[in-house]
C-alpha cells in the first residue's frame, strides 16, 4: 500500500524524535514557516558532498591548483558541473545564511529564551562567511591570489597581534605555498569541524526551544512570560501533521537540489587567469558578497574601515538578543513596537547592499567611480 | 581562624581538574605554536638584478620582484611596486607620470609619493648598491630615504 509505505519513511520514531513530547504544530507551523534554516542544512549538505567531490583532483600547491581547476572544467567527466554547484551552493547559501537570519530578526525570535541561539546561528553566519573567503582564494587565480594580498594586509592593521596574526594566516610573509595550504587546511578542515559542531549545539536548541516562537503561540500576540502558551487550534489537528511538516522540508531539499543542479547547467563559475604576483589587474574584484568591503577599504585607513568597523558591527549583532529585552511582538513579523530596531537592521543592510552595488558596478580601472554608461578609458 | 582542612580525595580531584585543562590548554597552544612555520623558504630580500646598462632611461619593471628600476641619466634608483595600503602590485602611469594601484585607487607620484589616498604612507625605496660583477644589488630590507640614488 502506498499509504503504508509513507509512513514507514516518514512516521517513526526518527522523524518524532526531532521534538520533545507534544509536538507543537499547528496551522501557523504549517502554513507560514518558510524553512531557511533547513535550506541552510540542506546547501551544507550538498556543499560537503561536492566539496569532497572536488578535492579529488584539487592540490593545494601554488604550481598545481589552478591546472587541478582548468582539469575540472576541461579533463574530468561531470568535474565542471561539480565545480559549478559548490560555488552556485555556497552564493545560495550566503543568501539563504542572511536571509534565516533577518528572518529571525524582523519576527523578534531572538528572544528569551532563544538569545544564545542567535549567537550561535550568527557564528554560524561568520563561519559561512570565512568558508566562502578561504574557498575563492583555492582556485589560485588573479581572484584568489589579490583578494589573499588584500586581506591579510588589512588582518596587519590591527592594534598589538596584527602583524603575528598575518604571520600566522599566511604561514609566513609573503602570500606562496604556506598561505595557499593553510587556507586549504581552513577550508576543508578546521571551518567544516566547527560548523559541525555549532550546527550541533544550534539543532540541539531548537529542539530545547521547541522550534519557532510562531509555533508555540500560535499567532497570539497577548501571551505574557510566566503563562501557558494558548492551544494550537484549528481543524488541522492531527497525528499526520507532524509527518506532513517532514516530507514537505524534505521535498525542499529536492527543490534547492534542482535549483543548484539548473544554475549549474546554465552558468560556470567564474575562474580568473592564474596568479600572477607581479601585475593585479584593474580594476580587480573582489568576490560580490566581498565587493562591499572593498568599497569601504578604499575610503581610508584600513584600521578604521577593515577592522574596526566590521569589528564592532559583529559585537553589536551579537548582543542584540542581550540588549533587546522586550516582550512584545515575539513571532510577529515586523511588529509595531519594533519599528525602531528593524529600521536600524533594514538601514545596516541597505548601506552593505549599496557599498557591494557600487563596487560591483561602478568602480572602473583604479577604482575610479564611473556611472554605467561611461565606458572605461582603454589603457 | 580554622584552617580549612582538605580531604586527600579533594586535594587528588583538583590535581586531576589542573592535569586535565593543563593538558588540553598546553595542546591547544602548542598546536597553534605549530602552524607558526619557524623556517621560510621563501625567496631572499638580497637579491641582483641586472647591470646598469641593461635599464634604459625611464621606470623599468623587474616583473618577478615587484619593484621598479627607474634611471635619470646616471642615477639609478629602486622603488618598491607593492602598493602601502593593503599590498597591490602598482602600475607605472608614463603618460600621467605617476604610479597608480588598481585595487582601491591610491595614487603616487613619480617619487613615490602619496597623493591620493587610502594609502597613508610613500612607495619605499630600497638600497641599491653595486656588486663586484657589475650587476645591481637590491636590499629590500633596508628602505633609505628619499632622493638617495646610485651614481653610475
Amino acid at each position: 500500500m502506498r499509504t503504508d509505505a509513507r509512513d514507514l519513511l516518514f512516521q517513526n520514531r526518527f522523524w518524532k524524535s526531532f521534538v520533545r513530547k507534544e509536538i507543537p504544530v499547528n496551522q501557523w507551523l504549517r502554513t507560514k514557516i518558510l524553512g531557511l534554516g533547513l535550506i541552510n542544512f540542506y546547501l551544507f549538505v550538498i556543499l560537503t558532498i561536492t566539496g569532497i567531490l572536488l578535492m579529488f583532483y584539487y592540490t593545494p600547491d601554488t604550481e598545481r591548483a589552478y591546472q587541478g581547476i582548468k582539469d575540472l572544467e576541461y579533463v574530468a567527466s561531470f568535474g565542471l558541473i561539480f565545480r559549478n554547484m559548490h560555488r552556485y551552493a555556497a552564493y545560495l547559501m550566503l543568501i539563504s545564511v542572511f536571509l534565516h537570519m533577518s528572518r529571525v530578526f524582523f519576527t523578534a525570535e531572538y528572544r528569551e529564551p532563544r538569545e544564545f541561539n542567535w549567537v550561535t546561528g550568527f557564528v554560524l553566519f561568520l563561519c559561512t562567511a570565512v568558508m566562502a573567503i578561504t574557498g575563492y582564494i583555492l582556485p589560485w587565480d588573479q581572484k584568489g591570489y589579490w583578494a589573499m594580498t588584500i586581506t591579510s594586509n588589512v588582518v596587519t592593521s590591527a592594534p598589538v597581534i596584527g602583524e603575528k596574526l598575518k604571520y600566522l594566516i599566511l604561514g609566513g610573509n609573503e602570500v606562496g605555498q604556506n598561505a595557499l595550504v593553510h587556507a586549504y587546511g581552513m577550508h576543508v578542515k578546521i571551518m567544516p569541524l566547527i560548523i559541525g559542531l555549532v550546527m550541533g549545539v544550534h539543532f540541539w536548541r531548537i529542539r530545547k526551544d521547541d522550534f519557532l516562537a510562531w509555533a508555540v503561540w500560535g499567532g497570539h500576540l497577548d501571551f505574557k512570560e510566566g503563562e501557558t502558551p494558548p492551544a494550537p487550534q484549528g481543524p488541522e489537528q492531527g497525528p499526520s501533521l507532524w509527518q506532513d511538516i517532514i516530507v514537505r522540508e524534505l521535498s525542499k531539499f529536492l527543490l534547492i537540489l534542482a535549483l543548484v543542479m539548473g544554475i549549474s547547467l546554465l552558468f560556470n563559475a567564474p575562474l580568473e587567469e592564474g596568479a600572477n604576483p607581479s601585475v593585479t589587474p584593474s580594476p580587480v574584484k573582489a568576490p560580490w558578497f566581498l565587493v562591499g568591503m572593498q568599497e569601504l577599504l578604499s575610503w581610508g585607513a584600513p584600521f578604521f574601515f577593515g577592522v574596526l568597523v566590521p569589528n564592532v558591527m559583529i559585537v553589536l549583532i551579537i548582543l542584540i538578543p542581550y540588549m533587546d529585552r522586550g516582550r512584545e511582538g515575539i513571532g510577529v513579523w515586523f511588529h509595531p513596537s519594533r519599528r525602531l530596531a528593524n529600521i536600524l537592521f533594514t538601514a545596516v543592510v541597505t548601506v552593505y547592499l549599496g557599498l557591494i552595488i557600487v563596487g560591483q558596478f561602478l568602480r572602473g580601472p583604479g577604482w575610479v567611480f564611473y556611472w554605467p554608461w561611461q565606458s572605461w578609458p582603454i589603457h | 581562624m580554622t584552617e580549612r582542612q582538605y580531604t586527600r580525595r579533594e586535594i587528588l580531584n583538583r590535581i586531576g581538574w589542573v592535569a586535565t585543562f593543563g593538558t588540553f590548554g598546553g595542546l591547544t597552544a602548542a598546536s597553534v605554536r605549530y602552524v607558526i612555520p619557524n623556517v621560510l623558504y621563501e625567496p631572499s630580500l638580497i637579491f641582483k638584478i641586472g647591470r646598469p646598462q641593461d635599464y634604459p632611461e625611464g621606470v623599468d619593471y623587474i616583473d618577478d620582484k615587484r619593484i621598479f628600476v627607474i634611471r635619470q641619466g646616471n642615477l639609478i634608483k629602486v622603488v618598491s611596486g607593492v602598493c602601502t595600503h593593503l599590498g597591490c602590485s602598482v602600475q607605472w602611469a608614463e603618460e600621467r607620470n605617476r604610479f597608480e594601484c588598481p585595487c582601491h585607487g591610491s595614487l603616487f607620484n613619480a617619487r613615490g609619493q602619496v597623493t591620493v589616498g587610502p594609502a597613508q604612507t610613500p612607495l619605499s625605496w630600497y638600497e641599491v648598491t653595486l656588486t663586484a660583477d657589475g650587476r645591481l644589488l637590491v636590499d629590500e630590507n633596508r628602505p633609505v630615504p628619499f632622493q638617495r640614488t646610485l651614481s653610475v
